[in-house]
């Protein structure tokens, strides 16, 4: 009982919405897998087609090589911490806690044991005889926890479990999950919207949209090399512009309007494409500076944030691009009216293939200047 | 959170005068208060002095005279306890009402429980099949039900039994309304959070739904008791005699003749039974989901502020 | 879940139980109205719709229309009805409205006292006031001190001074009075979810009192009303035991007393049951008709 967690083309329908599109997936033993995505886009369906909730229209749910998909929760191997905690009201904590080790036959002095332990563990000693209408969310998280880690599941699944909390508990309890995971060995599947909580916790994120995985890597590799614009887009802010790609002498060619430029990476996807440039690679270099990859512009807006400035140029081409640019006392302060030069770094650009359209035009939403008057 | 007169009302007229309404906008309405409470008033006061004729000295049932217990007990032949008819049909009322809280009771929670899991075939029809005794006149139910026990189903027959049928039948809507109301109020993470913890569907009934609905249940059962007291049409239509009568058909076929305040005396013991039983249904509930409401008393609030320190100040 | 089968399990005997006893009870009653009798009159249930008798049916639909026996007794029941429901709405509104905007700390017990006679038995309060108008009795004396009773005769309404004598004027008020509380509770349900920003903004906006009254207020509570209105009339279409309770004597019969005659006192119960049948089916009709009406309603403020 190792806790290895495959879906094969699994697939989920709710009257006529397709909810979930023929997933694949494999989370192997002991890794703290979070599915992240915007509302809708399937991830809490999933969960719940992992822990049993929901029977798939297709596809399969496999657990440590065995076929779960018809099995009822009850039955599965695997815990759940709800976003609403669900705890038992009548009950007191320590009830709460052992009411699911009657159906692993642990009585009696064991469960009594494994009930403190499992309380030390998420450190809820002394809470034993409250009653879960006395505790604070944070508190009833903690409980919820505790019910599911005293069975000793190979695999536990968390639904938003910090949803409700406010920030600064939610911060505390992120880096209390990671620790207690990797103390255990559990296999965690995450699901989250929240992208700050899923790059600080996880091994590896599922990007999901529309029911369908967009990319599934580390954080690392979905913030530096996104696969499609929505990962970008969804992962920090990202400088999204349509470009036509064709291979290139070191690299890949990039025409954008009547510049060209290029991108060091090779293998990048042809034709219509969209080049990705995070805002903290953007140089903003004096006007008319030489060399490749530079392209004039106007500065549009400048918003002060303290130790950064968000500057907003606008290029020759009519594409908006943000820069981020430090306050380290180097760089000049931007004004609105200033021309520049943008140099978008061989070595940062990545070319992505993808739902160009909307992405891009949610990137130039995000990055245009708001409208006089408005609030 | 009154306001001064705005300019506008200067402008009205006193076209309104004769209600007199106050010439704020935002305050208080008089003259729609006058009228509710006279309309209260209307309402109640021919109950009350129902009630007050009960305690009569004398045997007036439409003047006040004196005070006194003799038609509820102390009157050898014509009070409540001693007379047969009457106290027969107190007896008839309250055994109904007994039965019929004791098997609508189960029937209405079986069916909201199934009512609110059950997503296969049949399941709206069976929804709209348990609303509808609420919407249908009580005199076609009545009749169908007196056809029924004369036609068909004579083994039964009419009597003490149909009048329990009856009275169950048009219950077990109202049961399923309350329980499913409070099923809503629990939700169903808890039931998914039993089941992912090992609890097979009976258990989860057992050990998280049940508790949690007795709350429903108690105020079911007494709801059931009130509802059943009261019932005039169904009780009528299928008595088979007079020791199947029950209070109000009792008060039904005596009012228009010369009666006692007996009469009176016996309306109002009806009336005191089904209070009582809506008052603890209404205190019971309350006492029950106590627990829910997490009020924390001073102490409590002490206890968990140390149990915090404790804690290493994670809250 | 993979177990349904517990819910089902759960519901079934509730289930089987409405089935048999008032599903089935529906059905009797259809049955009995398109049946046949015995000799001795008894109805005998045509349980199978194949052998349907249409002869009773047939007889009441005769008897109900113009010229039938029965038709002045369904005038006068459309008529009391429409008058009870008339004075039920010009009583019940003020009430509901009040309740529902302004009794602001008093809301508590002004709804207590709302609904408190949902639980006094029905034939509890109609025997209160046979003490009370009795012609001994305190609203009798005052009445006819006041000379009331001269104005309703002058008015066609009564006859005598005898309040309790098959007086019609008594049946409607007594009808009022029965039913007008579950008319002020949906009512008072309704104007409760109103928008009160809706009526501050028309006040904004300049309207009088009177005129915000008539164009935003009055508008918004018509599915309120029309509620109300049916919840009070079904039962009314029903309802015998006021008549028997507050008048005693067939001028006032409704069409309940028609079908309560028939089936409960003589040898014509296949008569009462097709009697019931087409009562029924008005009352469907009418039913549909306010439903058809809400969705427009809804439609229209979407």
């Amino acid at each position: 009982m190792s806790g290895d967690i495959r879906l094969e083309e699994l697939t989920k329908i709710y009257g006529d919405v397709l909810a979930v599109d023929a997933i694949d997936l494999h989370i192997p033993p002991g890794e703290f897998f979070t599915m992240l995505g915007p509302s809708g886009c399937g991830k809490t369906s999933t969960l719940r087609l992992i822990a049993g909730f929901e029977r798939p229209d297709g596809g399969a749910v496999i657990l440590d090589g065995l076929d779960v998909s018809r099995t009822p929760p009850h039955k599965r191997n695997v815990n759940t911490v709800f976003q609403s905690y669900a705890l038992f009201p009548h009950r007191t904590v320590e009830q709460n806690v052992a009411f699911g080790l009657r159906y692993k036959r642990v009585g009696g002095d064991e469960a009594r044991r494994r009930v403190a332990d499992a309380m030390e563990l998420v450190r809820l000693g002394g809470m034993a005889d409250r009653r879960p209408g006395q505790l604070s969310g944070g508190q009833q998280q903690r409980v919820a926890l505790a019910r599911a880690l005293v069975l000793e599941p190979p695999v536990l699944l968390l639904d938003e479990p910090l949803g409700a909390l406010d920030a600064r508990l939610r911060v505390d309890l992120q880096v209390e999950l990671k620790r207690i995971q990797e103390q255990l060995a559990v296999t965690f599947v995450y699901v989250t919207h929240d992208q700050d909580e899923a790059l600080t916790m996880s091994d590896r994120v599922a990007v999901m949209r529309e029911g369908r995985i967009e990319q599934c890597a580390t954080p690392q590799e979905l913030y530096e090399e996104p696969a499609t614009a929505f990962v970008a887009n969804f992962l920090g802010a990202a400088n999204l512009i349509p470009v036509a790609s064709q291979p290139g002498v070191r690299g890949t060619e990039l025409a954008l309007g009547s510049f060209r430029l290029r991108c060091e990476a090779e293998g990048a996807p042809h034709g219509e494409a969209v080049a990705m440039i995070r805002p903290e690679y953007v140089r903003l270099e004096p006007h008319g500076a030489e060399g490749e990859n530079r392209l004039p512009g106007m500065v549009e807006e400048v918003v002060y944030l303290g130790f950064h400035q968000d500057v907003r140029v606008r290029l020759a081409t009519g594409a908006l691009v943000r820069a981020d640019v430090p306050n380290d006392g180097e760089a000049p302060e931007y004004q609105q009216g200033d021309a520049v030069a943008v140099h978008l770094r061989a070595r940062n650009l990545r070319v992505l293939a993808g739902d160009g359209e909307r992405a891009v035009q949610d990137a130039q939403a995000a990055a245009a200047p708001e409208p006089a008057g408005t609030a | 959170m009154t306001t001064t007169a705005a300019p506008t009302t200067s402008r009205a007229p006193a076209r309104t005068g004769r209600l007199r309404l106050r010439r704020d906008p935002w305050g208080h309405p008089r003259g729609l208060a006058i009228v509710t409470w006279i309309y209260i008033l209307w309402s109640l006061a021919p109950v009350l002095l129902a009630i007050r004729f009960a305690f009569n000295e004398g045997r007036s049932r439409s003047a006040a005279q004196g005070w006194s217990l003799r038609w509820f007990w102390q009157d050898p032949t014509l009070s409540v306890f001693h007379d047969p008819t009457l106290r027969s049909a107190l007896e008839q009322s309250l055994k109904l009402a007994g039965l019929a809280m004791l098997i609508a009771t189960p029937l209405g929670v079986g069916l909201a429980l199934g009512l609110q899991r059950w997503r296969g075939r049949g399941s709206g029809t069976t929804n709209r099949l348990t609303l509808l005794p609420l919407v249908t006149p009580e005199l076609v139910f009545a009749v169908g039900l007196f056809l029924l026990f004369t036609t068909a189903f004579s083994f039964i027959g009419l009597g003490t039994t149909a009048q329990v049928i009856g009275h169950v039948t048009f219950s077990v809507s109202f049961v399923v309304v309350i329980v499913r109301g409070r099923l809503q109020t629990i939700g169903g993470d808890i039931e998914e959070a039993a089941a992912d913890l090992g609890a097979p569907p009976w258990e989860v009934v057992r050990r998280v739904l049940l508790p949690l609905l007795l709350p429903a249940i108690a105020a079911s059962l007494l709801i059931v008791f009130a509802l059943s007291i009261d019932d005039f049409v169904v009780s009528q239509y299928l008595a088979s005699g007079a020791d199947t009568t029950t209070v109000p058909m009792r008060i039904y076929a005596q009012a228009r003749a010369a009666p006692t305040p007996a009469l009176n005396a016996l309306a109002t013991l009806m009336l005191a039974a089904t209070l009582l039983a809506l008052a603890l249904a209404y205190a019971v509930f309350r006492v029950l989901t106590r627990g829910e409401r997490g009020g924390r008393s001073a102490l409590g609030q002490l206890a968990s502020l140390e149990a915090t320190i404790d804690a290493g100040g994670t809250k | 879940m993979a177990s349904r089968r517990i819910w089902r399990t759960l519901a079934a005997p509730g289930l089987l139980w409405l089935i048999a006893f008032f599903l089935v009870a529906f059905y009797a009653v259809v049955a009995v109205g398109l049946g046949n009798v015995t000799t001795l009159f008894e109805p005998v249930p045509h349980w199978n719709p194949l052998d349907w008798n249409v002869g009773y049916l047939w007889q009441a639909v005769q008897d109900v229309v113009p010229g039938g026996v029965t038709w002045p007794v369904v005038v006068r029941t459309v008529l009391y009805i429409a008058v009870a429901m008339a004075l039920s709405l010009l009583i019940g509104y003020p009430v509901a409205y009040y309740a529902a905007r302004y009794a602001g700390r008093s809301s508590g017990i002004v709804l207590v006292l709302l609904v408190l006679p949902f639980w006094i038995s029905y034939i509890m309060r109609m025997f209160a006031w046979t003490n009370l108008l009795a012609p001994d009795g305190y609203a009798s004396k005052a009445l006819n001190a006041l000379s009331i009773d001269s104005l309703f005769g002058a008015l066609g309404l009564m006859d005598g001074s005898d309040w309790l004598g098959g007086q019609p004027i008594t049946v409607i008020l007594a009808l009022v009075y029965g039913y007008v509380p579950f008319f002020i509770l949906p009512l008072y349900a309704s104007l409760d979810r109103l928008d009160h920003r809706l009526i501050e903004a028309s006040r904004d906006l300049g309207a009088s009192p009177a005129e915000s009254f008539r164009r935003v207020i009055l508008p918004l509570s018509w599915p309120g009303i029309l509620a109300g209105m049916v919840l009070i009339a079904l039962p009314m279409f029903g309802d015998y035991f006021t008549q028997d309770l507050m008048s005693g004597s067939p001028n006032t019969n409704m069409i309940g007393n028609a079908i309560n005659g028939y089936v409960q006192g003589g040898p014509d119960k296949s008569l009462g049951a097709a009697l019931t049948i087409l009562l029924s089916l008005f009352l469907l009709v009418f039913m549909g008709f306010y439903l058809r009406s809400l969705r427009r309603e809804q439609r229209g403020t979407a």
